[in-house]
């Protein structure tokens, strides 16, 4: 049986019925064709399937489908506006931190809900907002670099 | 990895939920966070052919202070939020400190106190803080309920006293009177993302700033199939001063109520060597809190 649901996907209303035992992760991937979630472990081990739901990262792996009506998720698709990059973004891009790029999007939005509440964090906060996310390629100090990078380009802006 | 098939509830209040349970019992689960039930489920550990989702039922998800004397906290709270929660961090400490170590910041987004202590693993870090809080849990089903003290709570691993139409509604927590602290340490093999070898908790309350030790609990984790309270070594702290050399000997006695395996975690020997050194470590660090005291 499947049943209805209502949410907003990076700002946009979705609407959809659903199977129960679909996570979210799937139905953005495999339903809505948002695949910047990815799909690693499914276990909650290795944080590729981040993505921020009513403001706070959470594994999409672990979520279902359903758990998600009514609230509000943002994907990676949903970071860059009218064709320009986030700062975060760009700041991964400058940094070198990206390598395969597996871990990237999870990397970006547990680094986006970080310096969403926190706009100067020290190195350890950043290891730890992002101590969920595991990348393969081992790029850990250029991606701690990109998000202290991208959180002076952040605030720098705000203050201009 | 796939999930198995089931029929979704999702109750809005408390009365359709205990409704739920009482119809459905040893077929339902309930759901709360997810992070230990879907793991199950995708490793086809556990096979519900219903899944009771709690998180729209009212009050689940808050922290009440109850006039300073006392908290009541949902079942449903998260780690993240008792993490950054101020009264919880400042009264009941042990709590917040281990909230702040489960998994990491996405898996503690979701991750609730109540799904942490009702899937009793020994390793979990939630049951030594609440053992030596000495937190009340209470257990709701349709035909009435019940308070049972955390010490009770456990049966074994992956088991409790909860049965199939009860719900875990929330924990009930005193505060600790005046000159008490308490603190909480994990050993994981690293800092994020690990289940401990061995966790400790405990509480200390003191006459003074400077007194003789009134009451104290020590609560172990990952060294028997439940979490255990080190009653011996509790014994032989209460009414002394507060000394390095006497919690070196709780320590000691601490290892004895111990019966920790070898795994690829760590060898039997290195976890009795942690306990004492981690019991001692931890008392210290409840004594500093208890002298720092503030009304
Ligand atoms: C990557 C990862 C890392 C983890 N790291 C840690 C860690 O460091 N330390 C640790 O302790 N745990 C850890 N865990 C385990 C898990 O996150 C915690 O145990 C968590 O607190 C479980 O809460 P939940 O809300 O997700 O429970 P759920 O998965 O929703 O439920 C767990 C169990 O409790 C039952 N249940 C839930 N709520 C209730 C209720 N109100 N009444 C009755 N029964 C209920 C469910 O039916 C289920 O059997 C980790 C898990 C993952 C996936
Ligand atoms: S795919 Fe979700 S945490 Fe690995
Ligand atoms: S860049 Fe390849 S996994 Fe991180």
């Amino acid at each position: 049986m499947k049943t209805l649901i209502q949410l907003t996907v990076n700002g946009e209303p979705v609407e959809a019925a659903v199977d129960a035992n679909r996570t979210l992760l799937q139905f953005l991937r495999e339903d809505l064709e948002l695949t910047g979630a990815k799909h690693g472990c499914g276990l909650g081990d290795c944080g590729a399937c981040t993505v921020i739901l009513d403001g706070k990262p959470v594994n999409s792996c672990l979520v279902l489908a359903v758990q998600a009506n009514g609230r509000s998720v943002l994907t990676i698709e949903g970071l860059a506006e009218n064709g320009k990059l986030h700062p975060i973004q760009q700041a991964f891009v400058d940094k070198g931190a990206i390598q395969c790029g597996f871990c990237t999007p999870g990397m970006i939005l547990s680094a986006k809900a970080l310096l969403d509440t926190n706009t100067k964090p020290t190195e350890i906060e950043i290891r730890t907002a992002i101590s969920g996310n595991l990348c393969r390629c081992t790029g850990y100090q250029k991606i701690v670099q990109a998000i202290q990078d991208a959180a002076e380009a952040m605030t720098g802006k705000e203050g201009s | 990895m796939l999930l198995p098939r089931f029929e979704y509830h999702e109750p809005t209040t408390l009365e359709d939920a205990l409704n739920l349970l009482h119809e459905l019992g040893g077929n339902a689960r309930v759901l709360a966070g997810g992070t230990d039930l879907l793991v199950k489920m995708k490793r086809k550990l556990e096979k519900p052919s219903h899944v009771i989702s709690v998180a729209r039922v009212p009050g689940m998800d808050q922290i009440i202070p109850r006039n300073g004397h006392a908290v009541t906290i949902g079942a449903g709270v998260t780690a993240a939020e008792l993490a950054r929660n101020e009264l919880v961090m400042d009264r009941f400490t042990p709590l917040a400190i281990a909230a702040g170590k489960l998994g990491a910041p996405p898996i503690r987004n979701r991750a609730s106190i109540g799904g942490n202590l009702a899937n009793a693993r020994p390793a979990a870090d939630f049951p030594p803080p609440c053992m030596v809080l000495n937190a009340t849990l209470k257990l709701k089903s349709a035909k009435g309920e019940r308070d049972i003290p955390v010490n009770d709570f456990f049966r074994g691993p992956g088991e409790t006293v909860i049965e199939p139409n009860e719900l875990l509604v929330s924990l009930h927590i005193e505060t600790p009177p005046p000159w008490s602290g308490g603190s909480y340490i994990k050993l994981g093999a690293r800092k994020a993302m690990e289940i401990s070898m061995v966790n400790v908790a405990a509480m200390i309350t003191l006459q003074s700033a400077d007194g003789p030790i009134v009451d104290v609990r020590i609560a172990l984790g990952a060294v028997a199939p439940t979490p255990v309270r080190a009653l011996a070594a509790e014994d032989l702290l209460v009414g002394a001063i507060p000394s390095e050399e006497l919690f070196r000997k709780a320590g000691e006695i601490g290892v004895g109520m111990c019966s920790p395996i070898t795994d690829h975690r760590g060898t039997m020997e290195y976890r009795c060597m942690m306990i004492e050194v981690l019991t001692k470590r931890c008392l210290t660090e409840a004594l500093a809190r208890a002298k720092a005291w503030k009304p």
